[in-house]
């Protein structure tokens, strides 16, 4: 653990008023997580960078946060949580199972080039109940099937063409297990007269960070941010399709992980949607949108809040004629990247979602929309509820 | 982003300026970090607590504010006093609305065994108000510990008792678990029938104020028909379940209303252009990001909300430097005794508005053509002594609101 | 009722309590009476230093020798109360090397372990010292945690027959011909009166040592020193932090638990109950202070108390710096003709045990019964518990509240049984006696929401007399005093919030 990294007065602005208590959705469903108020500021003041943790719940800590958003007093509680979860686990050591779910972006093209094999495992009882007892991966949890080509593979037969250049980060998981995201995207921007381009790219490291691997996240961000670096300087604007990914480079980046030149990228980084409401302000939009009679539920994912954009996706949806729009009351889905897929995190993480999956039910959608993968896989799991990116509605509405 | 008003502080007085903007099909920007105290302190609708009871204040606050013309509610006025309230109420149709007895002031039991005076009390809490005629018997929780009922009821003369949950598996048990607990029918089920196992036929049941967020009056009807008993909540330590309620309420419907809510972020720095402000701007590491408006709206609270920031010799308002009345050094901010009878002189610190509520200079003239001040920022008042906070955060967000819109 | 024994002694600080503890280990059958709760006069408000002596070596080499001494004696016989940090005098580029080199000289001429570190040595032990320092040099100083250290010699004391009874003041001596004979008693609490015959009485009431010599018609010549000290949110710093000059305002920070303490001043005071800080004390200490840590300047500060100090006046001296913080012990008998009466006074924390020491030689000497001392030798009665401050996160671990109950203060992780225990088996006749005894209420807001919780569950334990929300009230008032002398910045908005919720919410 740097010696700069850890923390010095910020816990100090703490007055201990428990707001960030009233919000955390973990702290609702599970005595075994102190809350924000004890496990942020409140310990700070007993931990020592050149002690041992004693604060294992620390690793309870979803990353939602939605703590930090209602702290009047400033206090970065998630980043105080983070720094200490990564010094526990520093010592504790990490198991084999952490190193897999942080590094499915080493395995995504095989899984996709044997996709049918790889899926068929995936589904399967016994394989899934091997994973458990072995790698404590929760047999309930249903794991994303591998999707054959890729995005990069299909975008490469695909001609991209239009009369001004947009990057798109797309992120890993959209590559391999959900291509139609990044088709959507693709269509959609191209119908609006971009040429998308794709800079060379890894996963953007958040799983690591998520789960305190500090290093990791560096090693890897620091790949992606040279030719994010070039699209920007050649006059792009880079858009993403995956909240979290984009949080991820557009923030934590340059303030956590200190990455040369991603202040610059930051700058021109945008969510895809928040984009498109840019286009939309500056009377830029073609939204040539086809009567589309369907209710749908809107979910905004705990990244896209902490963007502090607002929810861009609302002012488009109502560009759709016929299409009514839900926002959905409920502060986190629950499953929290790779916090979900944790056999010891697992109730956990279904208890959270419930209240999403009550919120849904009361709504009755046709379908639900989310910017964030893994708000769409739990929302999935949970209710069954065809679940899309915006964006993809966007498409089928265009092309209808 | 272009908008109509920009709101800068999600407290319930920004809140109320958004819904004023937004109604009128403005497009309104509210921004702020937090639940301002809702969460933290507001669980009733206090107007001027220290008005006597038995007279509707229909008739005792004006007479009040004509005594008191600095008062932020002698900008005001009896009459938008009333139609704000009115707005505000819009919010909460029944059956989960907030009601004053009377048209005056009530007493209400506190969680530390004390009376407050308020005027507007949420459903779930009327029933309180019969606490000292009627008998009742006070439920607390083992493992909650931000209420004993024990105590409580002692100094009610009421009976008290502690339910063991099974579900707490001897832990500690947070309000928010409590409350969602609440939201489970058969949570219900195996609460009343331990409470009945103690339960003397009492008519009135009373618990901290954690019957359930989203749908309090359902918990409430379905713990009355599995008692009996009247049922209801005593305000307790933060956070405040009541609190919460209303902000989620404000928060679903603007977001509804097409309101650009931007809740966890801070305005940074106000972009200021002659003697009007363009727009704010937000910093959020490593990015600035910046919104324009034609109107903004200040209701950034006082101290907890940052409003207002005081160093070690003044007092001052961070974003836009505005004058801020106070007394002449540090010493005189604060009696010597905590209780001090008049309170304290630094709570009646403040910027000064005219009466369109915009921010005066120090030789009383308005100093932007775009800017308006509203809340508890404003000086001339002291809500703890007066027991008025939430009637000047509503009347004032709502005002002020009206009057940067042109009304 | 009425009580015989060998000794009385008046004055349940450290120095009277630690009488308490030799007499009864050499057998004298002993009894004490103290008005407050133990530790309620400068043993209680102090900035808990562990002296190595070094603050001393270059002004008093006879007080250094004994100071260091008696560290190594506390450190062995009550290691649960003491915090072996280490210290350092630092050296700003205003105070010179020259007085660096006569301090570590005068350090060594009075033994006192010095090492000289260089201001790379130095930044890297302590990283939040200020970069212009010259260097430092480092010394045994450690952090003692006054109050149980107090309350140990207590236990200890009645563990070996000795009766101590606190908030019991003395109404009158009884005084025959030229020998007091004893004294009259009344409790505080209860108003029982009674009388306790004795014939030795010994004066260890610190700085109301006139206020029982005037009952005899009696004075010793003595000047009372204010001390101001303020607490920090949080540790600053792990060492005791010094200031390498001639003691001054403002050149001491000492780590205490979870918290820094920061001294301190010294005002000349006219009566030992002024005890508030005032607001140039409080801003001097901080611009002092930060000479050494500058991120004093803009540090969370939690509370402010001040203590008030005795110091034994020989004639004429101004700066109570200058006076000797050596010792005296008075016989009156010698002195005044009045016998059976000894005035100690003077000294400070760390020589308690020495003062006590001399004091009970002296009284053993004149009963006839001259018995050796053995207050070094043996330890105190927990000294095998010791915990340090970040253990207590642990409470936060699973299970923590099956085992112990829910954490009552969310600032400093005090469970309920914890409590619970303390009100086992103890004569705590307030509030204030509880709250000595346990951290509930040091940290962040100071009691803000722990005080509520706490009187549930004293309600629960049927221990509250009266109305409880009178004794609420009285909790807050006397912790506004802390409170008062700190507020502007974050404490401002803490203020907001406990105001908030006791004038507005629950209306008190």
């Amino acid at each position: 653990m740097e010696k700069e990294l850890w923390p010095r007065n910020e816990a100090d602005l703490c007055i201990r008023c428990a707001a960030c208590m009233a919000i955390c959705p973990v702290s609702r469903v599970t005595p075994l997580f102190p809350g924000p108020k004890q496990a942020g500021p409140g310990a700070q003041r007993f931990r020592r960078p050149d002690e041992p943790s004693m604060d294992p719940w620390i690793d309870l800590c979803i990353g939602c946060q939605l703590c930090d958003m209602v702290c009047a007093a400033g206090v970065p509680i998630s980043e105080l949580n983070l720094i200490a979860k990564a010094k526990y686990l520093d010592e504790k050591g990490r198991p084999l199972r952490d190193w897999l779910l942080t590094h499915t972006h080493l395995f995504g093209s095989l899984g996709s080039m044997f996709s049918p094999i790889v899926n068929f495992f995936l589904k399967n009882r016994a394989f899934r109940w091997l994973l458990d007892v072995t790698f404590q991966i929760d047999r309930r949890r249903v794991l994303p099937a591998y999707e054959s080509p890729t995005f990069r593979q299909w975008f490469r037969q695909h001609r991209s063409q239009g009369e001004k250049k947009v990057a798109y980060f797309y992120g890993c998981f959209t590559n391999t297990n959900e291509v139609d995201v990044g088709k959507a995207t693709v269509e959609v921007l191209e119908a609006n007269g971009f040429e998308v381009v794709l800079p060379r790219q890894q996963c953007c490291g958040i799983p690591m960070l998520g789960n305190g691997n500090f290093r990791g996240a560096h090693k890897i961000g620091a790949k992606n941010v040279p030719p994010l670096l070039e699209a920007v300087r050649s006059g792009m604007e880079v858009v993403f399709s995956s909240t979290s990914c984009g949080h991820m480079i557009r923030h934590e980046y340059d303030h956590l992980l200190h990455l040369e030149g991603a202040k610059e990228v930051s700058s021109h980084l945008f969510d895809l949607m928040e984009f498109l409401r840019n286009l939309h302000e500056s009377g830029h939009l073609r939204s040539p949108f086809q009567k589309t009679p369907l209710k749908v539920a809107y979910f905004a994912p705990c990244h896209l809040k902490s963007l502090g954009i607002g929810f861009p996706t609302l002012p488009i949806l109502r560009l759709v004629p016929g299409l009514s729009v839900e926002n959905v009351e409920a502060h986190c889905c629950g499953l929290g990247g790779t916090f979900g897929f944790k056999k010891e995190k697992y109730d956990i993480s279904e208890e959270i979602g419930r209240d999403l999956a009550r919120a849904l039910s009361a709504i009755e959608p046709d379908m639900v929309l989310s910017e964030c993968e893994g708000c769409r896989m739990q929302i999935r799991h949970l209710t069954g509820l065809r679940t899309l990116h915006p964006i993809q509605l966007l498409r089928d509405a265009l092309s209808r | 982003m272009h908008f109509d008003l920009i709101v800068i502080g999600m407290g319930l007085t920004g809140l109320m300026a958004a819904k004023t903007a937004a109604e009128r099909k403005k497009k309104v920007l509210l921004i702020g970090k937090g639940f301002g105290t809702l969460t933290l302190f507001s669980n009733t609708i206090d107007l001027m607590g220290i008005l006597p009871e038995e007279v509707p204040v229909k008739e005792s606050l004006p007479l009040w504010i004509e005594e008191h013309p600095d008062h932020p509610y002698g900008k005001v006025g009896m009459e938008k006093i009333e139609e704000a309230l009115s707005s505000f109420l819009s919010f909460f149709p029944p059956p989960y609305t907030f009601q004053s007895r009377n048209g005056a002031n009530s007493l209400v039991p506190t969680g530390a065994g004390t009376l407050r005076p308020t005027y507007l009390i949420p459903s779930t809490m009327m029933k309180g108000i019969g606490l000292r005629e009627k008998k009742a018997l006070i439920v607390g929780f083992k493992g909650y510990k931000d209420f004993y009922p024990h105590r409580f009821s002692d100094l009610f003369r009421c009976r008290a008792m502690t339910v063991d949950l099974e579900e707490a598996h001897g832990a500690e048990v947070s309000a928010t678990t409590l409350a969602r607990w609440m939201e489970e029918p058969s949570f219900r089920q195996r609460l009343t029938e331990g409470i009945k196992k103690e339960w003397k036929g009492e008519p009135l049941l009373g618990f901290p104020a954690l019957l359930g967020l989203r749908d309090p009056m359902v918990v409430r009807r379905d713990l009355e028909k599995r008692t009996g008993a009247s049922i209801f909540e005593i305000p307790v330590l933060p956070p405040s379940m009541p609190g919460m309620r209303i902000f989620n309420t404000f928060r679903e419907k603007l977001i509804r209303m097409g309101v650009t809510f931007l809740l966890g972020q801070s305005v940074s720095r106000l972009l200021l252009r002659g003697d009007r402000c363009e727009g704010v701007e937000v910093a959020h590491a490593p990015l600035v990001n910046t919104y324009t408006g034609e109107r903004i709206l200040l209701a950034t609270g006082r101290f907890i909300g940052g409003g207002l920031r005081a160093d070690s010799s003044r007092i001052e308002e961070p974003l836009l430097g505005l004058p801020v009345t106070q007394p002449p050094s540090r010493e005189g901010w604060f009696e010597e005794a905590f209780f001090a009878s008049s309170g304290h002189p630094v709570h009646r610190a403040g910027v000064v508005v005219d009466s369109m509520f915009r921010p005066l200079n120090e030789g009383g003239k308005p100093i932007f053509e775009n800017v308006w001040v509203a809340g508890t920022i404003l000086a001339h008042h002291d809500s703890l002594y007066e027991k008025s906070k939430e009637g000047i955060e509503i009347a004032t967000g709502y005002t002020a609101a009206l009057k940067a819109l042109g009304g | 009722m009425k009580t015989e024994t060998e000794v009385l002694i008046v004055g349940g600080g450290a120095t009277g309590v630690g009488l308490a503890r030799d007499l009864s280990l050499r057998g004298v059958s002993t009894a004490l009476v103290e008005k407050g709760d133990f530790a309620s006069g400068a043993s209680g408000r102090n900035h808990g230093l562990l002296h190595s002596g070094g603050r001393y070596a270059v002004s008093d080499p006879v007080a250094a020798r004994e100071c260091i001494a008696e560290n190594r004696i506390l450190k062995r016989i009550a290691p649960h109360c003491v915090e072996e940090t280490e210290g350092l005098f630092v050296s700003l580029p205003e105070d010179g090397v020259d007085f660096q080199n006569r301090f570590l000289q005068a350090c060594r001429n009075a033994e006192i372990p010095a090492t000289l570190l260089s201001r790379d040595e130095a930044l890297h032990l302590e990283p939040n010292l200020h970069p212009d320092i010259l260097g430092a040099v480092k010394v045994p100083d450690g952090a003692v945690d006054p109050f149980t250290l107090v309350v140990e010699n207590v236990r200890d004391a009645e563990a070996h027959g000795a009766r101590l009874l606190p908030h019991t003041t003395i109404t009158s001596l009884l005084v025959e011909g030229k020998r007091l004979r004893g004294v009259t008693i009344k409790d505080r609490i209860t108003g029982e009166e009674g009388t306790i015959e004795a014939p030795w009485v010994i004066n260890a009431t610190g700085a109301w040592a006139n206020e029982l010599l005037s009952l005899a018609g009696l004075r010793i010549g003595m000047a009372l020193s204010k001390g101001t000290l303020l607490v920090t949110n949080h540790r600053l710093t792990h060492r005791v932090i010094n200031r390498c000059r001639p003691p001054s305002d403002g050149d001491i920070i000492v780590p205490n638990d979870a918290v820094s303490i920061l001294g301190t001043t010294s005002v000349r005071v006219k009566t030992p109950e002024d005890f508030l800080p005032t607001t140039e004390e409080v801003d001097l200490l901080v611009r002092e202070t930060s000479r050494m840590v500058p991120q004093i300047r803009d540090a969370r500060l939690i509370r402010a108390y001040a203590g008030i100090r005795p110091l034994f006046q020989t004639e004429g001296a101004n700066d109570d710096r200058q006076i000797s913080r050596g010792f005296a012990l008075i016989d009156h008998g010698r002195r005044d003709g009045l016998h059976g009466l000894i005035t100690i006074t003077g000294g400070k924390l760390i020589t308690y045990r020495l003062m006590a020491e001399k004091t009970s030689d002296l009284v053993c000497e004149k009963m006839g019964r001259p018995t050796p001392c053995t207050t070094h030798l043996r330890p105190l009665p927990g000294a095998a518990t010791r915990q340090r401050f970040s253990e207590r996160l642990k409470k936060m671990n699973r299970g923590f509240s099956v085992e112990g109950g829910e954490i009552l203060c969310d600032c400093e992780l005090i469970q309920r049984n914890e409590v619970g225990n303390l009100l086992k088996g103890q004569t705590l006749r307030d509030l204030q006696d509880i709250l000595h005894r346990t951290r509930l209420a040091k940290g962040t807001c100071q009691g803000g929401f722990c005080v509520y919780r706490l009187l549930g569950l004293l309600h629960e334990a049927r221990r509250v007399e009266g109305d409880s929300n009178l004794v609420l009230k009285q909790f807050l008032e006397e912790r506004w005093r802390g409170i008062r002398p700190i507020l502007w910045g974050v404490a401002m908005k803490e203020e907001e919030l406990i105001e908030s919720i006791y004038r507005g919410l629950f209306n008190l």
